[in-house]
This record gives C-alpha cells, structure tokens and sequence, in this order.
C-alpha cells in the first residue's frame, strides 16, 4: 500500500481537490453562504498546500528547546509562520463577506444571488 | 533621508488609532487623517529626489535578504508612490465635505489602510509581503466600496469581494508553487534562481499570480466586478480606486513579466488582450446612462491601452506607459471626483438630467472638460504627450500586428472622444438653472483646482515628466540592477 498512495501524493491531490472544489462552489452555487464557504474551502486547500511545500519526509516539528533535535531534522518553519498569516486574512475576509451578505439580506430578503440583481452590466 | 518604511508604518499606525481617539472627540479622524495624507505626501517628494538616480534597498528588522523582508525604492516605486499619496491626499481633502456621519473614523481609518496597502504594494521586494500588502488593499476597498450600506454599493461590493477573493486563492498558489519550486520568497533573489528550478511549475505560477493579479487590475474578462464597484462606491473612492489601485495590480503583473520572472513571451498575447480591454471599455462605455459607470468603463479601457503600452516592450513603451498612468491617475480623479459634486448636487446619476448644468456651475464644467479632454489625448493636456509616446513606440516597433493594434487603439481614441463630447454637448445646451449652484466650497474647489492646473499646466514640463518616466520604465526593465541593490 505504501508503495502506491505515499503521503506526499496524498496531501498535493487532497490541496489541489479542495480548491477545485471551492471554486466550483462559487461558480455554480446561487446561495450566498454556500459561495462563501467555497471561498473557504479554496483558501484551506491553498493553506493546505503552502504547509506541504515545506513538509520534508521523517522530519519533525521546528521547535527549538533543550535536548531537542537539530535543525536537520526538522522540517521547513517558513511555511508554518507563512500559512498562519494567510490563515488570519482569510478570517478577515470571510468576517467582512459574512457581514456584507448580512447587509444584503436586510436590503433584499433572500441569498439567492440570481434575484440579487440591482445593477445590471 | 526619510526611511521609506514610514510611507507604511505611519498610515497603517494612523489607521489602527484612529477608531480608539475618536472615541473622544469624533472631528479628530478629519485631522489625524489629513495630517498623516500630509506626512505621507511630503515623504514620498523627498524619497523621489533621493532614489530617482539610485535605488535603495531597506533592511527590515536587522535580517539581510534573502532571510529578511526588504523594500527597493527605485524610481519606479518612486514615482508610483508620489502618485499614490497625491491622489489619495487630494481624494481625502474632498472627502472632508461628504463623509460626515458616525462611522466617519472608520471611513479614514479603511483609507488609510487602502494608501498602505498600495504603497506597501509597490515598495516591498518580498513576494509574500506583496502578498500582504495586496489583502490590505483588497480587503479595505471591498468596505469602502459599501461604505453608504445602500443596495448597489453592497450588491457591488459583493461581486468585488468574491472575484477578488478567488484572485487571492490564485495569488497565494502562486506564491506558494514558487516557494515550493525555488525555496525563497524573495523577488530579487527568485529572480536569480529560478533558472534552475521546475520551467513548467514556474510557468504555472506566473500564470496563476497574473490571473490573480489580472483580476484586480480589470484586464478583460476578468474585469465584470469593476463597473459595478467603481460606480457604487463614494466618489471619493471612485476616484481613488480608479486613479491608484488597478494601476497599481497592472504594474506588479508587469514586475513579474519583466523584473522577477524574464517571461516576455506573455507580452504579444497582452498586447492583443489589451487592445480587446481597450475597445471593450470604451465600446461598453459609450451606451451607458450613468455618468460614474461611464467613467468606470473608460477606467477599462484606459488600463487596456496601458497594458497595451506595456507589452510594447521597448524602453519607450514602457516609458510611455508609466506616463500614461500618471496621466490616468489626474485625470480620471478629476473625473470622478467632479461628477461626484455634480452628483451630489443634482441628487441624479443619469447623464440625461445634466443639461445646462455646466452653466450654472461653470467651474465644474471646465474642470470636467479638461480632465476628458486629457483622457482624449487632446494636445497641449498631459494626455497627449503619454498618448503620443505609446503610439510612438508602437510604431516604431515595425512590426504589422503592432501597426494594427495602433490602429485599433487610435479607434478607441475616437469612440472615448465621442462619448465624453456626448456628455459636454448634454452639460453645455439647455437652459440655465437658478439654484445656488455656483458656489463651489473649499473641500471641492482645491483638489479639483489643482488636478486641473497640473493637467494644464504639465506641457511646461513634459522633458522633465519625461526623463522621469524614462528613469522608471528602466527601473522596471534592469533585472541586474534590481538583483544588485537588493542582495549587494
């Protein structure tokens, strides 16, 4: 088994499949919330993604402490610092469309984008 | 000199404070804001004089690059950062008179986040703080764009906000495969690498990060968000999201092309995408109703002949095209900000209900014909000299595609002629109205004032606007330079 499916694989198609996924979902999705949740999906497989790049095999975690291991058997920390910022804006701008579609929803009294047609191209 | 990490830290300080002070008293966002403008503008003249003939790279907490984050202030960043704070300076002038209610503090707070994210964008040499500074940009000019929480600023906003969100997705894979590929985030030190690493993984994330910069910079077809947000938004920002923000997308896609990545064989597809922006912009522009979406799609069409200007690929194309954002930065504002009085004053954004309006308010109609005018290209404006160079050199290019893209731009030079002569002829026939119109007040009459003077007034200066231009397009172009200031 290990021969065929081996982590690394693994976790690449799971990155790749979950921003495929989410951007399906905003493409074909009418309910504001679902679109929204795509676009979570998307960032997650992103995030995903940029902790493997850094990922190297039988490696463990960076920390730095007494008796601990040395820097050549740890794993890349850069990605590890690099995921936690992404993972702060994706917060902030989830935060903000939750609060928009709130608003929107006061305004129009649905979600559902394809009646969400003020302005028109 | 001035340390250019305070064009960021100052206004993002700014930003952060400015909610907590004015709980005390709410008119100090007014002053903390226009003080910081102030700053800032003053800053980025002083940084200009001192970079525009040798480029600075600035260590940031103590770390040399590659390990540490650097900014490079080369005359590119130089002039694109005079541009920012002055348009944003004048823009928040203006917004002085109109945003007034009682979330005021946060209206400054998110602006001066969108000046950081922008001046962040062009000074930083990091490809993950781009990154960063990009989601600021991004993320305050989605709120801003729904600051009147009225239906079609939020209807827009939205549309913004989901199209730009997968532009990030698509930014952040991108960035993410180069680090995978090369294992640096740093542009200069990228720039030397990637030779060695993966060509079609490489390939793959030029294409990811240019779509996801593309979408912000409204290249067609990834630009169906930008007429709604642009025209729903305040007019201040309109303005603001016109004069700077796509500029600024379009030139970081072209650091990639040309600085980081020598992947020059995009440039013969972005020329013919960008003279399809260009007709598109100014062909959708001429049937629309609304004076702010009319603006919006001109924004189109201005950013399609940049891109086309960029992809000519000789220094004085790319010169020309630095020019021409200049040119697009004034003059749009004016645009922009000019219909927003105009707006604010007829309470109607139909072109229709402004006949006689430029009699009444005479002031607002000159202004307003002169920034079309320069957008036209008309001599002795600042518009014809940046329009001038880009056909110029793509003349001079002696190639057949390139003299029919010419002649395609130069078409939709006639069409955006047609339709802002369409909106003079509505603004300068029918009767004169009696209201109090005349009266224009200080917040209005300074920016406007001074956009127009400068339009008028730069033939004076061409040589000079020139040579700095020129300065800049080489600053873009110089990978070995560039590769040198940054790593020594």
């Amino acid at each position: 088994m290990n021969n065929i499916i081996n982590i690394e694989t693994l976790i690449f198609t799971a990155s790749i499949g979950l921003v495929v996924i989410g951007i399906y979902l905003v493409i074909a999705e009418k309910n504001l919330i679902k679109i929204i949740i795509g676009l979570n999906l998307a960032d997650s497989g992103v995030n995903i993604f940029i902790v493997f790049s850094g990922y190297i095999k039988n490696k463990t975690a960076p920390i730095f402490s007494k008796g601990s291991l040395g820097f050549e058997n740890m794993v890349d920390p850069l990605p590890q610092a690099l995921v936690l910022t992404a993972i702060v804006i994706g917060f902030g701008v989830t935060a903000l469309s939750l609060a928009i579609a709130i608003r929107l929803y006061k305004h129009y009294g649905t979600l559902d984008i394809s009646k969400i047609r003020g302005l028109k191209w | 000199m001035v340390n250019p990490i305070l064009l960021i830290i100052v206004p993002i300080a700014a930003a952060f404070f400015i909610p907590i002070i004015s709980k005390a008293a709410k008119s100090l966002a007014k002053y903390i804001a226009f003080f910081v403008g102030l700053f800032n503008l003053i800053a980025a003249i002083y940084i200009f004089m001192h970079t525009i003939n040798t480029p600075i790279s600035v260590i940031i907490a103590g770390y040399k690059p590659p390990v540490g984050i650097n900014l490079y202030v080369g005359p590119l960043a130089a002039v694109l950062s005079i541009v920012i704070t002055f348009i944003g300076f004048l823009s928040m002038i203006y917004s002085f008179k109109y945003i007034n209610d009682d979330s005021s503090p946060l209206f400054y707070s998110m602006f001066l986040l969108l000046l950081t994210g922008a001046i962040g964008m062009v000074l930083t040499a990091d490809i993950f703080n781009l990154f960063v500074f990009f989601e600021i940009l991004c993320i305050s000019s989605y709120a801003l764009v729904a600051y009147d929480r009225n239906r079609d600023g939020l209807e827009a906003s939205m549309k913004y906000l989901i199209q730009g969100s997968i532009g990030s997705v698509l930014i952040l894979f991108g960035i993410a495969l180069i680090y995978f590929s090369i294992g640096t985030l740093n542009m200069a030190d990228i720039a030397l690498k990637y030779q060695n690493a993966n060509k079609n993984l490489i390939t793959i994330a030029i294409i990811l990060m240019i779509t996801g910069f593309g979408i912000e910079a409204a290249i067609f077809p990834l630009n169906s968000w930008l007429p709604d947000a642009h025209s729903s938004a305040p007019s201040s920002i309109s303005a603001v999201l016109s004069g700077f923000v796509i500029e600024v997308a379009l030139i970081i896609i072209m650091k990639i092309i040309f600085l980081i990545f020598s992947a020059t064989y995009f440039l013969t597809f972005f020329a013919i995408v960008g003279v399809i922006t260009l007709l598109m912009g100014e062909l959708s522009a001429f049937k629309q109703e609304n004076i702010k979406r009319v603006l919006a799609y001109s924004s189109i069409g201005q950013i399609g002949l940049i891109l086309f200007a960029f992809s000519i690929n000789t220094p004085q194309g790319i010169s020309g095209g630095i020019f021409q954002i200049i040119n697009h930065a004034v003059s749009k504002s004016l645009l922009f900000l000019s219909a927003g009085y105009v707006i604010h004053k007829t309470g109607s954004k139909n072109v229709s209900d402004y006949k006689g309006i430029a009699k009444s308010m005479p002031f607002l109609g000159i202004v307003f014909i002169i920034g079309a005018l320069s957008l036209i290209g008309i001599p002795p404006f600042i518009g014809f000299f940046s329009k001038f160079n880009i056909i110029l050199a793509a003349i001079s290019k002696h190639s057949v595609l390139y003299i029919v893209l010419t002649a395609l731009v130069l078409l939709g030079t006639i069409f955006e002629a047609s339709y802002f002569f369409k909106i003079a002829k509505i603004m300068y026939t029918g009767k004169k109205r009696k209201e109090g119109y005349a009266k224009v007040p200080f917040a209005v009459l300074f920016p406007l004032g001074l956009l127009a003077i400068i339009i008028v007034i730069s033939f004076i200066y061409t040589n000079g606007i020139l040579n700095y231009t020129n300065k800049a397009g080489a600053d873009l172009i110089n990978k070995i330079a560039f590769i040198h200031a940054v790593l020594g």
